[in-house]
């Protein structure tokens, strides 16, 4: 009963749509978000969004530490002032999982991002958060509190198996979304290999860049804290103009992981084209 | 940025938890009404009932309660098989007080000794009454991947799941087979024959079943959830292809790893084939149509949820592991 109670309370806390806009002081705070806070953001103000603008959806009790989903939402942002955007997980080993900057600020051909999903790993018991930095300066944050634990360390899993560096894209049948895949054990650094019982050294995926039609999307650093197989997902008010290509950096080789697709060509997109030659930097 | 963050990273290495092993960890969810147990087994001191079913095959049913409930480390479904010459036993449950239940229950219905000790596959309430059994000098016997799948999982099991051994929780107690099956392997416990096979990744990627051809008794291990959802760990699409070839055998008795016995294997797998399939097309038409796996976890088979128990948390995971699986098909 106790357990079923909690569960409710916590599910309750992720219901998006719920929140409003409050003091940063009313958000659940914690050491390891003040101090970077204090790293990233020195003493700037910092407000906090309402939902339309900028939404943070994780699931308050994931389904696999080591997979959890992760969804922004920009829905409202018709200005597209939203510059950058740095996801945290407090409690991670390595808590900035990404630091987006969206090309949609400084450039009017770029397609306007207005939902971005990845997948990420959650060590314990934290708080999310999502940092907006908007082309005037502001700063905006969302949060939220998510129950998991041992996602940094799990082992790696029987998907993991393929081509190092295979990319899927998947757009949707509208082409306003597309799903980028990548297949990389993006290693965390504190999985242990059960035969020899050593640690696997952190190797992940440590840019992506996606272009549209030409155009540059969004530039993305990255770290350990995303899932094996890095995923990302970007959605747009509008069809992507074609062709939509991915570039991954590898952290450890930089070697250069590219795929393109072509519009009306989704074989060639589920097939998408390698090019593990390193081919310069970017 | 990425030099200070591998910098931040190994200054806070110690916050890392130990690993986690599938759906153990979330299976976060209030405990479901007691299975009713069938039978007509004594009861043991403490409340350990175990059933006589055939001749010498001999069931503790597990409760049908969840992970954080209390008797959690009494879920699944173990017992033993007596021959002319010694014992086998199959799955020793959640805790080494459990597995001490079952060895009592064992002493008091027979002298032989107990040769064999079988693991039908990783997870910690199949597993952690091992150490009851070692003062028996047995052999421990599972597939010839679960060796790797204890090793990977020992952290996580000693970190989560300490409580459920002698005190202090040590590594020692956890233990791997020294037989590992490869495909198939022929026990004789004195004029009884039992046939374990080790199966493809399913469940999880160590799944095993054991045939006492005696009886026509199968003990299906978790490849067979009755009433309990179905946790997926291994893979959805190597699991349905183990119930295609299961379904055909015609077996006089089916112990599966959770829930009631059943008589008829093409019946019984029914429901789990029919969830697991849901599963596949749910997430199957979520990746064509460019959703999210956030879209999927709330969409997916939630016309299953009346047929289970323990459905919350454990279906999203399923959910979450097979969109994993199927995105790169």
């Amino acid at each position: 009963m106790a357990q079923a109670l909690a569960l409710g309370m916590a599910v309750t806390l992720a219901l998006p749509g719920s929140a409003v806009a409050i003091e940063e002081s009313q958000q659940p705070s914690s050491s390891a978000w003040e101090i970077l806070r204090a790293k990233y953001y020195g003493d700037r103000s910092m407000g906090l969004v309402d939902d339309r603008y900028m939404s943070l959806q994780v699931p308050a009790n994931t389904p696999d530490a080591a997979a959890t989903p992760l969804t922004l939402r920009f829905a409202d942002d018709e200005q597209r002032r939203i510059k950058q955007v740095r996801v945290f997980i407090d409690n991670n080993p390595s808590p900035l999982v990404a630091t987006l900057d969206f090309a949609h600020a400084t450039s009017a051909n770029a397609p306007p991002v207005t939902e971005i999903d990845l997948r990420v790993r959650i060590d314990r018991f934290t708080s999310v958060r999502a940092v907006a930095e908007t082309t005037d300066g502001a700063l905006e944050m969302r949060s939220s509190w998510v129950k998991a634990s041992g996602g940094c360390s799990a082992p790696p899993t029987a998907a993991g198996a393929g081509v190092l560096g295979e990319i899927r894209l998947r757009p949707s049948p509208d082409a306003r979304s597309i799903q980028i895949s990548i297949r990389h054990p993006n290693s965390s650094g504190f999985q242990i290999d059960p035969q020899s019982g050593d640690n696997i050294p952190a190797h992940y995926i440590s840019h992506l860049r996606v272009t549209a039609g030409g155009h540059a999307v969004l530039d993305a650093e990255t770290g350990i804290s995303l899932s094996e197989n890095p995923t990302l997902r970007i959605a747009t008010d509008q069809p992507l103009p074609a062709p939509v290509t991915i570039d991954a950096l590898d952290s450890e080789t930089q070697v250069h992981f590219t795929a393109t697709w072509q519009a009306g060509s989704l074989k060639q997109a589920t097939a998408a084209r390698i090019d593990a030659a390193g081919n310069g930097s970017r | 940025m990425a030099a200070a963050e591998r910098s931040g990273a190994a200054a806070l290495t110690k916050i890392g938890l130990l690993s986690l092993c599938g759906w153990l960890m979330v299976e976060w969810v209030a405990p479901a009404r007691a299975q009713e147990h069938s039978g007509h087994g004594q009861p043991m001191p403490g409340g350990f009932n175990v059933a006589e079913l055939k001749p010498g095959v001999f069931l503790h049913a597990g409760q049908q309660v969840a992970l954080t409930a209390p008797g959690h480390d009494d879920i699944a479904n173990i017992g033993f098989i007596v021959g002319e010459h010694c014992v086998a036993v199959i799955d020793t449950g959640g805790s080494v007080t459990i597995g001490r239940a079952l060895r009592a229950a064992i002493e008091k219905r027979t002298r032989l000794p107990i040769c064999y000790i079988i693991n039908t596959h990783v997870h910690v309430d199949h597993v952690l009454g091992n150490a009851a059994f070692k003062q028996d000098h047995p052999s421990f016997v599972g597939s010839a991947q679960l060796v790797a799948a204890i090793a990977r999982s020992t952290d996580f099991f000693l970190a989560q799941y300490g409580g459920d051994l002698d005190a202090p929780p040590t590594a020692d107690q956890i233990i791997s087979p020294d037989q590992g099956v490869e495909r198939e392997l022929t026990l004789d416990l004195g004029h009884r024959r039992l046939i374990l096979e080790s199966w493809p990744i399913a469940h999880t990627d160590c799944d095993l079943t054991v045939y006492d051809q005696r009886t026509g008794t199968l003990w299906t291990g978790d490849l067979l959830f009755r009433e309990r959802l179905p946790a997926v760990d291994g893979s959805v699409k190597g699991w349905l292809s183990v119930i295609d070839e299961l379904e055909h055998r015609q077996v006089a008795l089916i112990i599966p790893g959770h829930g009631t016995i059943a008589h008829d294997l093409a019946t019984a797998l029914k429901p789990e084939r029919r969830y697991l399939r849901g599963l596949i097309d749910g997430v199957r038409q979520e990746i064509k149509g460019g959703q999210s796996m956030q879209h999927a976890l709330e969409h997916v088979a939630n016309q299953e949820s009346p047929h289970w128990l323990l459905w919350d948390s454990v279906h999203q995971r399923n959910v979450a592991r097979v969109y994993q699986e199927l995105e790169w098909e």
